[in-house]
Order: C-alpha cells, then structure tokens, then sequence
C-alpha cells in the first residue's frame, strides 16, 4: 500500500536514496546525516506549505540513528509512513523517535548476524572457490550470491515499512531472518571446510604414502582450530599475520 | 604506466566508495579490488590469485556499531598491483606470493587509520549540518552528505594511488633485492595463510552444528584432493 499522501517520484527518491544512508557515517551522529538526507524527498512532499514543520522533521531525523544498512531500508519505509501519519495529525512526532530507537539496535543485531556474519562469507567462499576456476567466474558468484539476497531484502524490507509500523514487524516475522541466518552459516561451514580441504590437499599431502597424508589433514585441521581458538580470545587476523610476517623475517635474517 | 594508476585510482575510489558510504554491494572485497587491480597492472589470474586468499582473512572482524575492521580494500589494492607486477617482471613464485600476502597487513592497517581519520572529519560535517538546519537551512543535509560522500571518495582514491603505487614499487624494488632462495625459505609459511582464511570463514559460520560439518567436508574435500593428485 503506498502512502496516499507520497508521490511515486518521492518514493523512489527515498528507495534511491537509502543506499547513502552511510555516506556521512561518523562516530558522533553515526548514519543521522544519511537518513535525513534518504527521507528529505518524503518530507518536502509532506510538508510542502509547513516550512517550520518541516524543519522540525529534518532535525527529527538529524538525531543519533546507527543500524545495519540494508536493514535500515526497513525502519526508513516505515518512518516515512509514520512522518505521513504525523503530517496529517493523526500521530505524535516523538513516536517516530521512539519508533527508531526501539528498531534500530534490534534490527541492527539481527541484520550483522545475517549479512556480515552469515551471508558475506557464504558469498565470499562460494566465490574464492569458483574464482580457482576463473577469476570472473569466482566475482560473479560472490556479487549474484550476495546481491540477489542483500537487495531483494532491500526492497521487501522497504515495501513492508511503507505499510506502517504494522506492516514492518509482519515482514520481519514472516522473513525469518534467524532461519536463515542458520542456513547461510551452515552453507558457509561446508564451503569453507571444501576451501581449507583444497588448500590442505596442495599444500601439505606431498608424500604418497597414507600415515603421511592423515598426519597432514590432521596438522592442517589443527591449524585451522588453533586459528578459531585465537579468534574466539579475541586475537585479530591482523595481530596472526603481524606475527607471521616477523617469522618470516626471522627467516630471512638468518 | 601513468595511465594504469590512473585506472586504478578511479576504479580504486569507486570499490572504496562502496565500502562504505554507498551501496555495500561487494565491489569493494579483496577478491573483486585484487582481480581489477591485477588486470590493470598486466596480470588479472595473479591478481586473483592474491585475491583468493585475502578474500577470508578478515571476514571475522564484522563492521558492526563503531567498530572499523582492517582495510581489506586497501590491502587489496596492494597485493593485487603487486602481484601482476611481480609476474612479469622475477615471476610470481611462492616466497614473493606469501611476502605480497604478509606485507598487505601493514596496509591493511594503515587503510583502517584512514578510514578512522575520515568518519572523525565526518564529525564536523555532520555537527556543521545540524547548526546549518537550526538556522532554517534545511538542503544542508544535502550539502552535508555530499562533503561525507566527496571525503569518503578523495580518500579512497587516494589511499588507492598511494596502495598501488606501494605494491608496484615493492614489486620492483624491494623483492628483487632477495634471491630465489631467500625468497623459497620465505614460502614456508604459505600454507598458513589459506588455512588462517578459512579459519575465519569458520568463525564467523561457528555455530554447534557447523563445527562438525565443516571438519568432515574439509576431510572429505582434501581425500578428493589427495586421490586426484595420485591418479594425476
């Protein structure tokens, strides 16, 4: 349902305009600037004659708001639907404030687990793997695997939220993302497991006979646990790499 | 030459523009920056090589609240340059591959200390669009993005510029300067870093059940392997 009061023009500039909803990202207001300047065109239309109001809505929008981008595209769908509400005095504007505050961390939580989490390195391995067998191969898995997913959610997301507030925990019910989040981890796992398989079977199985090669699938997947132990302790690649790299001049001084 | 920096500066700033003021829709992961960057320099299967296994090394550290993870981009940047330059010039053998793989951690973080100095910048700008709005000026917030937009993107191709021309001239300068056999003992720590990736691949997938599955298609992935190369 599109907000009665919303040109069409306005409403895709907002759908345009969510995909800068990080571009003045700082550490004070976090996405505040983006999401004022995404939901701009909806507040012009609302507000066209009402100057004072619609600066009151600007500055609405100009307060602290930090969530996972392609889960924002959700909270800005609904918060235009309630800036309509608040419009037309059918609503207090300090629900749209709490609306977001209430959203933003929840959602924020739930869209790391899925797309940092779950389905970046599904996308990521998937794509390392095939890129073994061509390099543009491998980019087109990652950009189809991850894009298919992250801008379908963009749209359905923003679609749900033009329906109201009602209209967006539906979605987020019907979507599933925890679901799904445990399937992208567990595709993840497998592609992952073939991508340390392939590296350990270059690598380490040189010798033919068969004692040598279970001593080294057994020492590659040590490595691999080691490496997931140091994460867990809250050890960085980085500080893994620093490490290796002073080994590696080490062995070079001597 | 002046024209592949310049090649790589834009492409560098459009892949640093998507990591994260716009869009996120992956042009900025290490395996699609190396690629471009390695078929710029004269080499995109070297490029790609190195983008293969930078791919998962930082996939654990998550962008989540306040937290900047290491500049995979950057690093990116770095090896893939690096590596189609190494290819024509002392051929990429596995001393230089894992030195190109290793050094990319300094850049890594050094791309983080500049993306930290942008998001403070950021803070002016955001601070100076909300005292523009309360004065009544309510297109500031465009104003405002735009100068977020325009300092996300003069950094990137920057920091592209400056990574590239890092990797050129590690490539061409400082690897040469060590033998074949300086370079052969320097590829005994190559097996590490596949693994390290998919280390954190499996991290961030780490549930109780994944544990198992991942372990058991690693066994089965690496049996095939090992059958493959003996039948080969």
């Amino acid at each position: 349902m599109t907000p009665s009061g919303l040109a069409t023009r306005s409403r895709s500039a907002v759908w345009r305009r969510q995909f800068l909803l990080q571009g003045c990202w700082n550490y004070e207001g976090m996405q505040n600037v983006g999401f004022a300047y995404a939901i701009l065109p909806a507040l012009r239309d609302f507000y066209a004659n009402r100057p004072e109001e619609a600066l009151k809505a600007v500055k609405r929008h100009l307060e602290f708001f930090n969530t996972q981008p392609a889960m924002g595209a959700l909270i800005l769908g609904a918060s235009v639907r309630l800036e309509e509400r608040v419009a037309a005095g059918e609503a207090d504007p300090r629900a749209i404030g709490t609306f977001k505050v209430g959203l933003m961390g929840s959602l924020g939580a739930i869209g790391d687990s899925f797309f940092w989490g779950a389905l970046r390195p599904m996308a990521s391995v998937a794509g390392a793997l095939l890129a073994m067998l061509h390099p543009l191969l491998g980019i087109a898995a990652l950009l189809l695997l991850y894009n298919g997913v992250h801008l379908t959610i963009r749209r359905r997301g923003y679609t749900a939220g033009m329906e109201g507030p009602e209209g967006a925990v539906g979605w987020l019910k019907q979507a599933a993302l925890n679901v799904r989040t445990d399937d992208r981890k567990l595709l993840a796992a497998i592609l992952a497991g073939a991508y340390a398989g392939i590296f350990a079977g270059r690598f380490f199985a040189q010798g033919a006979d068969a004692p040598h090669v279970l001593a080294s699938l057994l020492l590659a997947a040590a490595a691999v646990h080691l490496f997931a132990i140091l994460f867990r302790k809250a050890v960085s690649p980085s500080e893994i790499l620093s490490f290796l790299l002073f080994v590696g001049v080490l062995i070079l001084w001597r | 030459m002046a024209w592949r920096f310049l090649l790589a500066t834009l492409l560098g700033g459009v892949c640093y523009l998507d990591r994260t003021a716009a869009c996120q829709l992956m042009l900025h992961r290490p395996l699609v920056v190396a690629t471009l960057m390695g078929a710029i320099f004269g080499n995109m299967a070297a490029g790609a090589q190195v983008g293969v296994i930078l791919e998962l090394f930082y996939l654990a550290r998550l962008p989540v609240g306040a937290s900047i993870p290491p500049d995979d981009t950057g690093a990116a940047v770095f090896g893939g340059s690096a590596a189609a330059i190494a290819s024509s010039s002392i051929g990429l053998d596995a001393g230089s591959f894992t030195a190109v793989l290793l050094l990319s951690v300094v850049i890594a973080e050094a791309g983080k200390a500049a993306d930290r100095f942008v998001r403070k910048v950021n803070v002016r700008i955001a601070r100076l669009t909300a005292e523009s709005v309360d004065r009544g000026d309510v297109q500031a917030v465009e104003h405002g993005l735009l100068a977020g937009l325009t300092l996300f993107t003069v950094t990137g191709m920057a920091l592209a510029l400056v990574f590239s021309g890092a990797g050129v001239a590690m490539a061409k300068e400082l690897l040469p300067r060590f033998g074949p056999a300086s370079r052969s003992s320097f590829a005994i720590l190559l097996p590490a870093l596949p693994l390290l990736g998919a280390a954190s691949a499996y991290s961030c997938s780490r549930t109780e059940r994944t544990s198992a599955v991942f372990f058991l298609t690693m066994a089965a992935v690496f049996g095939g392997t090992v059958l493959f190369r003996w039948a080969a």
